[in-house]
């Protein structure tokens, strides 16, 4: 791409540094409204991102036309003049990193044909259940990143990926499920629509039970609502050193119980985040969160690693096409001592209404129930109607009393079912 | 090649200005542009839609291909797709009082950085301040010979204020966002008043859960209407079999002083000129006097299901439409706000809202609202934070025993099917008896 080095030279001559972030791809989707397939869509995306840096002054500005290259540089150049300047100490230099890719599956055909097998298997499983499908969909994407800067990256990767969902109702009981994955064959259609209509089967004519206090077994879906929504975002550094993170102040410190472990595992096979640079051409690396309940690291990018006299953890993410850098994650994992945690009886927790609605500075919530059984042995026993969980997403992790064996990939984190003593239930 | 029955375009491009003000730091500034179209096709068997970034507009055999595409993607679908009829017209977009693009970036940033500066006070740690605004052209055609551009132009900030005393950390959040043009002078209060509320949030107790009455302020009670009885009464949903409405029409589902209603045409931060389809918009009363009256449509679930008004269709930029929520309201009562809290005597004010959810098949919603006061004796006593509402849509709305002559309309945005779309939601002061209330503490 001639013209992402032209505009490398036409910004020399204005600023010190820029940064090119350039995103093409295309994807192909069904809709299922009930069992039948109402709607077929293809996209292409373009999204390009400029950044550039003069004096300590970071500007930015994105469009989705490339062509349209010279305004969305004027227009950076211009947004980093209001800009406050700080610390900066540049944009990374080239490394020699391993070319094979991490989420790229090249057999994927992104053809509304593949679209349709995958449906047709996920109709399949939902048959196993007597619940009926309400909606679902599978869509299929590719997409290249190009990263340049004017110290001389020039990195390109390309990845795909793979997602599935299905939605089933029985009376007035409800089922969700969903799959995603960078490959065709990690996906497992059949079992979305087999656990779709499952839950929403099984959960039909569910009893109330008393307001009390239960121990309560979440499971990946429902506890990677209160992670990524409360406990993620207090491991920013740019929330830590803003006075955002009620875990601030707790570096070396215990923070959760002490069998509990979390790091982003950048590197990690064949999972959905898994990249060998950050969205700034930062090399990645494991970063560790919480060491056996001691909190060990917070995430940085560059910006606020120069800003507060930190390294960057290669923790720079942009959410969409031609988003800009902000501190996230790239495979966010909760790890520790397994057991079996459904062995004794607990209330398990599929899914939970209105995680979003937590308090992210105190980690108070209360939330909905959806899907919540008695579970004696590992089988569920009788479902619950409905009923609310409140609680401290901090505090709550200083009561975990067991990790299951398996985990589960649910966007970019990797998370067990996690089991929780004693955790307040508000019934009928 | 399966035969097409009708297509539409809609294109739209604009440009998106923020600032980010953080603890006094101007953390980035600056425009941003988009070009984005979407492209719709009903063949005989369903809908082909082509999604494209960076859209020139075409015509002849360019435009024909682009159809030709759509349609053949058609062929993976297998449901044969009747348009309703429907009325057309576009509504002038009102004239805005400044217009922001009439404002340089530099005054944007230092008005805002009033703002923020507004919310210090010692006990706060953090103050954010940001300021958006979003300038769309719309155009839409489509097979019918129906045409329409039109130019709409968001603009508002949201300030932030993080109290923090001994490891407790509170937040006090305010906004201000609207259609009608530059809204960034003489806002300093509301920093102050977002720094007050994360204060005293600190010396705020943990409500307690359990069935209580409650008297929720026109912003929460908004967020009522939208979450328990907005999103169920969406046709889609509807249609799937996914909403505790369904054949609930001239049903009687809430007390006699219950209306709620969706009007895309009033001018407030959800307005549409026109639909997303190029339907004209209207009111529709959802709930009439406590009967369930009318489901929010496009022109397909109109078709399908009935029972309502078309003119709901709604998209982001480059994505196809949904049926969405506009502006979304529980019409105003003769109640008094002395009478609401006398009447609820003994129970838990509940003020502002931080978001909510609601699951149509189930039925079941939660919110979850900024802060609340204890009610006693018909007067607002200790401050209580996280509080948090859920329950049933259908034996919630019988609760609402008073409404109050009040309605105000607040800004926001909702998600649906991975669109976030501009509305506002508002309400009197509501009385609810036996409200599920959630909070963490205990006795």
């Amino acid at each position: 791409m001639a013209w992402i080095d032209q505009l490398l030279r036409e910004a020399e001559k204005i600023v010190d540094e820029t940064e090119v972030y350039f995103v093409q791809g295309n994807s192909v989707s069904a809709e299922l409204k009930q069992k039948k397939v109402n709607l077929a869509t293809a996209s292409e995306d373009y999204g390009l991102g400029i950044r550039t840096i003069h004096k300590g002054r970071i500007g930015s500005s994105s469009t989705n036309n490339p062509d349209q290259w010279r305004e969305c540089l004027a227009a950076a150049v211009a947004s980093g003049k209001l800009a406050t300047p700080q610390e900066w100490k540049g944009l990374p230099e080239p490394a020699n990193l391993p070319g094979a890719l991490l989420t790229f599956d090249s057999s994927l055909k992104i053809e509304p044909n593949v679209v349709i097998d995958l449906i047709e298997k996920m109709l399949d499983g939902a048959g196993k259940h007597p619940a009926d499908v309400a909606a679902g969909s599978a869509s299929l994407s590719s997409a290249v990143v190009t990263l340049a800067n004017s110290r001389g990256i020039r990195y390109s990767n390309k990845y795909t990926s793979v997602s599935l969902s299905l939605e089933a109702i029985q009376g007035h009981s409800t089922g969700y499920e969903f799959d995603h994955s960078c490959f065709l064959d990690k996906v497992d259609p059949a079992s979305v629509g087999q656990k779709a209509t499952f839950f929403a089967t099984e959960s039909n004519n569910g009893k109330e039970i008393a307001t009390g206090e239960y121990d309560v077994l979440l499971s990946p879906l429902a506890y990677g609502e209160l992670l990524g929504n409360v406990f993620i975002p207090a491991l920013s550094g740019r929330n830590v050193h803003a006075g955002r993170s009620r875990l601030a102040q707790s570096l070396g410190k215990p923070v959760t119980g002490p069998h509990i472990t979390m790091y982003d595992d950048p590197l990690l096979k064949m999972a959905n985040g898994s990249v060998r640079w950050d969205a700034e051409g930062t090399p990645t690396r494991k970063v560790d969160f919480i060491k056996e309940g001691i909190l060990e690291n917070f995430a940085y990018d560059l910006k606020t690693a120069y800003r507060f006299g930190k390294t960057s953890t290669a923790s720079a993410i942009r959410g969409g096409f031609g988003g800009l850098p902000s501190i996230g994650h790239h495979n966010f994992i909760v790890d520790g001592k397994r057991d079996e945690v459904a062995d004794e009886r607990v209330m398990y927790v599929h899914n939970i209404v209105g995680a979003h609605t937590a308090n992210p500075m105190s980690g108070d919530f209360s939330v909905e129930l959806s899907n919540a059984f008695w579970m004696m042995g590992g089988e569920f026993e009788t479902p619950i109607r409905s009923a609310m969980l409140s609680g401290n997403v901090f505090d709550l992790h200083q009561t975990v009393s067991g990790l299951s064996k398996e985990s589960r990939a649910i966007g970019s984190m990797i998370l067990p079912s996690v089991r929780i003593d004693k955790q307040r239930i508000i019934g009928n | 090649m399966p035969e097409i029955q009708y297509y539409d375009l809609r294109h739209v491009t604009g440009q998106v200005t923020h600032i980010d003000i953080d603890n006094g730091v101007v953390e980035s500034a600056g425009t941003s542009f988009f070009n984005k179209a979407v492209i719709r096709v009903l063949s005989t068997t369903g809908w082909g839609v082509l999604q494209i970034d960076n859209f020139t507009p075409c015509s002849g055999k360019k435009f024909e291909s682009l159809l030709d595409t759509a349609c053949r993607l058609a062929r993976i679908t297998e449901e044969p797709v009747v348009l309703g009829d429907v009325p057309r017209g576009v509504l002038s977009v009102p004239p805005m009082r400044e217009d922001p693009r009439d404002v340089s970036i530099e005054e944007k940033s230092s008005l805002l950085s009033e703002i923020e500066q507004a919310a210090i006070h010692p006990l706060v740690v953090n103050r954010r301040a940001n300021f958006i605004e979003k300038i769309e052209n719309v155009l839409f055609n489509d097979s019918s010979e129906n045409e329409y551009s039109y130019e709409m132009c968001r603009s508002g900030f949201n300030v932030m204020a993080v109290a923090s005393r001994n490891g407790n950390v509170q937040m006090g959040y305010e906004r201000e966002h609207s259609i009608h043009g530059f809204n960034l002078r003489h806002q300093e209060r509301l920093g102050k008043k977002s720094a007050e509320i994360a204060v005293a949030l600190l010396d705020a107790g943990a409500a307690k859960a359990g069935k209580m009455r409650a008297v929720l302020d026109p912003e929460l009670a908004g967020v009522f209407a939208h979450e328990a009885v907005g999103h169920a009464s969406e046709g889609d949903l509807v249609n799937e079999g996914n909403s505790v409405l369904k054949g609930k029409t001239g049903q009687k589902i809430g007390n006699d002083n219950v209306t709620i209603v969706d009007d895309p045409g009033i001018h407030e931060f959800g307005f549409d000129p026109v639909d997303a389809e190029g339907v004209a918009v209207c009111r529709t009363e959802i709930i009439r006097k406590g009967v369930f009256n009318a489901f929010l449509h496009n022109r397909e679930t109109l078709s399908s299901l009935g029972n309502g008004v078309a003119g709901h269709a709604r998209a982001m930029p480059g994505e196809p439409p949904l049926v969405r929520m506009s502006n979304t309201f529980i019409e105003a009562g003769d109640s008094t706000e002395q009478e609401i809290f006398e009447e609820c005597k003994n129970g838990i004010f509940l003020k502002g809202s931080r978001g909510g959810q609601v699951d149509p098949g189930r039925g079941i919603f939660q919110f979850n609202a900024e802060y609340g006061y204890l009610v006693k004796n018909g007067e607002c006593t200790t401050m209580v934070r996280d509080v948090s509402l859920s329950g049933e849509i259908l034996s919630t709305l019988h609760k609402i025993i008073l409404c109050g002559n009040d309605r105000t309309m607040s800004p926001g945005y909702c998600g649906k099917g991975g669109q976030s779309v501009p509305v506002s939601d508002g309400a009197p002061h509501l009385l609810l008896y036996d409200a599920v209330v959630g909070g963490s503490g205990v006795d």
